[in-house]
This record gives structure tokens, C-alpha cells and sequence, in this order.
């Protein structure tokens, strides 16, 4: 009751304040002080810290997904996937997609492709032997993803069990593999994947500039980054009403729907700490990557930040 | 250095750093330890151990069928897979002999 004061007034203060004051507020970050929303924590304490947020909300994650952003999130997503273009045989790392969600639209993306490929190329070779039937039978079935694979890796158990059932559920075995792992140090080796995505994952890394270093290592030259998160909206108005809906809606929608509503500020303030789309575009630049650019979706809301290993 | 056994050494050396994590495994039902008594365990995807290594060495890992564990034998250590899922987090690995190959000295 008290800590609902407390946010309440916090809130009230973040309205009121300028933009440039949370910027400002970034500055601070510098040494071994990290922001865990709003508040400053030792980087060990933010890694634990982060790690209970996403335990907690493990089970209720797709659901909070869904009402937070009224569906949105899965366009997004689609966005990604779409901008991704991957064809048949794309080797892909989905950095912190423990439930699944890029992983699910990837292979759904690469049959789909795969399925046009076949297709097309039967219409030009009409009159087929048995032998040949047989054979596309054969493909269809054992490779409709062209040896496409996806490795998911998450530093969260909970997450990667939530994603690990759900492809069950759905049925998506083939082309798919599960890790447990640190996007800080990933354990893959160098030169190996055609596509990185992280897609609402890179807010939730402590040490940024490791994590696109360890993206940068592991691209085959030629591979492309993609990274999909929260980012800064700069129409006054509309930030103004995002302000108010984030902070005065979310935790509550996490409170009502998942139980928690600490891990749902954290999140909300996690999105105003992290750096803008240049501060970003800037860092993906330092890591090594060419060609780097970002596309806004909502105004801002979220950014799509794309660069590539050359 | 980042990627140096002797990191390791002093993440392992500072103790409860495997145990601050076990809490988080209780969950499951197999955590780490339990994993290679358990009925059956899940080993890993086979296409998945041709783009896996050890991330402090970046070396590659051999697959222990007795143990299900993916072991990095330069270093002496071995990543648990639980429920087939690779746990490729040095917080979780297990030391797999008891004298560490460098700074032995050190130990108190």
C-alpha cells in the first residue's frame, strides 16, 4: 500500500519531467551502478534481479504479451520475420526467444517459402515419373524447412520450459533446438548462424556492448543482426498518452492478470532506461556491424534495429 | 583473460555460486545432480552439438552419453542438459576432476 504510494508518486514525477531528464538520469550509468528500472544496482543484482522478473512471469507471459499491447506484439513479430526474409536453409539464433515466438514464425515462414519453391518448381516440370513423385514426397515431408534450423537460446529456465511446451503443443520439433545460455557469452561458435534476432531480449542485458559482440562472433560473414525492442516515441502527444498507459495501466493489467506487479514496472521503466534508437544504432555500430539502420513501427514505440557482419 | 580457466576457478572457488542456482531447478524435478540417475535423460538434438562450445574457452565440447553432460575436457568441466536442454551457463557446470589444471597454488 505504502509501495503503491510510493509508485504513484513516481509516476507523477515521470510525467511531469521533461524527456530530457530521463536521459539524463542515463548518464549516471556509467561504472559498475546499473539501472534496474529506476532504481541503481550493482550489475550482479540486476542479473538476479532480471532473472526472477522473467521466472515470475514465465507462465503468463504470452497472455500479459497480449494484453499489454492488445496483439500488437504478434505484428511486430510478423514484422521481424517478414524483414528477415529468411529462404529454406537459413541457420538462425534467437537470442532470449525462450517461449518461442520468432522461433514459431521462422519455420512457419521458411515452409511456407520452401512450400512455393516446390510448387513452382513442379508447375515447369509437368509430366513427372513415379520415381520422381516418389522423391518430391520424400522432400516435402522429411525437409520442408530446406535444413532451415533455429537455435533458441535463453538465460531462463522457466522461459525456455513455457517455450519447450508450447512448441510441443504445436507441434514444431523439426529444426529446432533449445539453450540455455548467456547472450553476454554465448556458447556457439564462431561464424555459424545466417540470422541473429533478439527480439525483446537486448532491455534485459546487462552488459550491451558484450552481447552484440558475442552476435558480431557468432554471424557468418554476410549475417545479418536484427534486433526488435522497446524504443523512444517522439511525437509529444503520443508520448505523453504512452507515458500515461504504461505506467498507470500496465502494472496494473500485471498485478490483475500474471499476479505481479513489480515484474510489469520493471518492465515499464526498463523501456524508458534504455537507450534511444541512435544511442542504440550507435552501439550495434561500435560492435563491428555495417550498414546499420533501424525502421520505427508505432511512431516509435518499438524499433526494428538491423546491421550486418560483412 | 575473460575466457580464462582461472575465471572459472574463482567463480567456482567463491562457492554457492552452483547453489544459488539450485533453487531454480527444484522446479523440474531432474535438476543437474539427479540428471544422470534419473530413468531416462533426454540427450541433446544432434544437430545442435555441431554449433555448440564451451563459452569461456569457445572450444569444442564432447557429449558424455553416461552422464548426459556436454564436457570441455581443456578446462575440466561439464554442462548438465536438463530435460534435453543444453544448460551451457558456467554457473551450472560441474568441475570434473578435483585438481583444477592451472593455479592449483592458489587453492587455500
Amino acid at each position: 500500500m505504502a509501495a503503491v504510494r510510493l509508485w504513484r508518486c513516481r509516476c507523477r514525477a515521470l510525467l511531469s519531467r521533461p524527456a530530457g531528464a530521463v536521459r539524463a538520469r542515463r548518464g549516471l550509468a556509467a561504472g559498475p551502478e546499473m539501472h534496474f528500472g529506476f532504481q541503481t544496482v550493482t550489475e550482479e543484482e540486476r542479473r538476479e534481479k532480471i532473472y526472477q522478473v522473467f521466472e515470475n512471469v514465465a507462465k503468463k507471459y504470452d497472455v500479459m504479451n497480449d494484453s499489454m499491447t492488445l496483439g500488437i506484439h504478434r505484428v511486430w513479430k510478423d514484422i521481424l520475420v517478414h524483414k528477415m526474409n529468411p529462404c529454406p536453409g537459413t541457420l538462425l539464433l534467437d537470442v532470449a526467444g525462450g517461449t518461442g515466438d520468432i522461433a514459431f514464425r521462422f519455420i512457419n515462414y521458411v515452409r511456407s517459402v520452401r512450400q512455393r519453391q516446390l510448387q513452382r518448381k513442379l508447375k515447369h516440370h509437368q509430366n513427372l515419373s513415379w520415381q520422381e513423385i516418389f522423391e518430391s514426397y520424400q522432400k516435402d515431408q522429411f525437409n520442408s524447412l530446406g535444413d532451415s534450423q533455429v537455435v533458441v537460446c535463453d538465460i531462463n529456465r522457466e522461459m525456455l520450459k513455457v517455450g519447450k511446451q508450447k512448441a510441443q503443443h504445436l507441434g514444431y520439433s523439426e529444426g529446432l533446438s533449445w539453450v540455455l545460455g548467456n547472450a553476454e557469452e554465448l556458447p556457439f561458435d564462431d561464424d555459424k548462424f545466417d540470422v541473429y534476432t533478439i527480439a525483446f531480449g537486448i532491455r534485459n542485458v546487462t552488459r550491451i556492448d558484450l552481447a552484440l559482440q558475442e552476435a558480431y562472433r557468432v554471424l557468418k560473414p554476410g549475417g545479418r543482426f536484427l534486433c526488435l525492442e522497446f524504443s523512444h516515441v517522439s511525437n509529444p502527444l503520443l508520448s505523453r498518452l504512452y507515458d500515461l498507459y504504461s505506467f498507470q495501466v500496465i502494472p496494473v493489467l500485471g498485478e490483475v492478470i500474471a499476479g505481479d506487479w513489480r515484474s510489469y514496472q520493471y518492465l515499464v521503466e526498463s523501456i524508458r532506461q534504455f537507450p534511444p534508437q541512435e544511442e542504440l544504432k550507435a552501439m550495434i555500430e561500435d560492435a563491428g556491424f555495417f550498414r546499420v539502420d533501424y525502421e520505427n513501427l508505432n511512431c516509435g514505440i518499438v524499433a526494428i534495429h538491423s546491421g550486418f557482419k560483412l | 583473460m575473460l575466457r580464462s580457466p582461472a575465471r572459472l576457478l574463482l567463480r567456482h572457488r567463491a562457492g554457492p555460486a552452483h547453489g544459488r542456482h539450485c533453487h531454480r531447478q527444484q522446479g523440474s524435478g531432474s535438476g543437474s545432480g539427479s540428471d544422470s540417475g534419473s530413468a531416462r535423460p533426454q540427450p541433446p538434438e544432434p544437430s545442435l552439438l555441431r554449433f555448440l562450445v564451451c563459452p569461456l574457452s569457445k572450444r569444442p565440447l564432447r557429449y558424455e552419453e553416461a552422464t548426459n553432460e556436454l564436457i570441455n575436457e581443456e578446462l575440466g568441466i561439464a554442462y548438465p542438459i536438463i530435460d534435453g536442454i543444453p544448460n551451457m551457463v558456467p554457473e551450472a557446470a560441474r568441475m570434473t576432476h578435483k585438481k583444477p589444471p592451472a593455479e592449483g597454488s592458489e587453492q587455500p
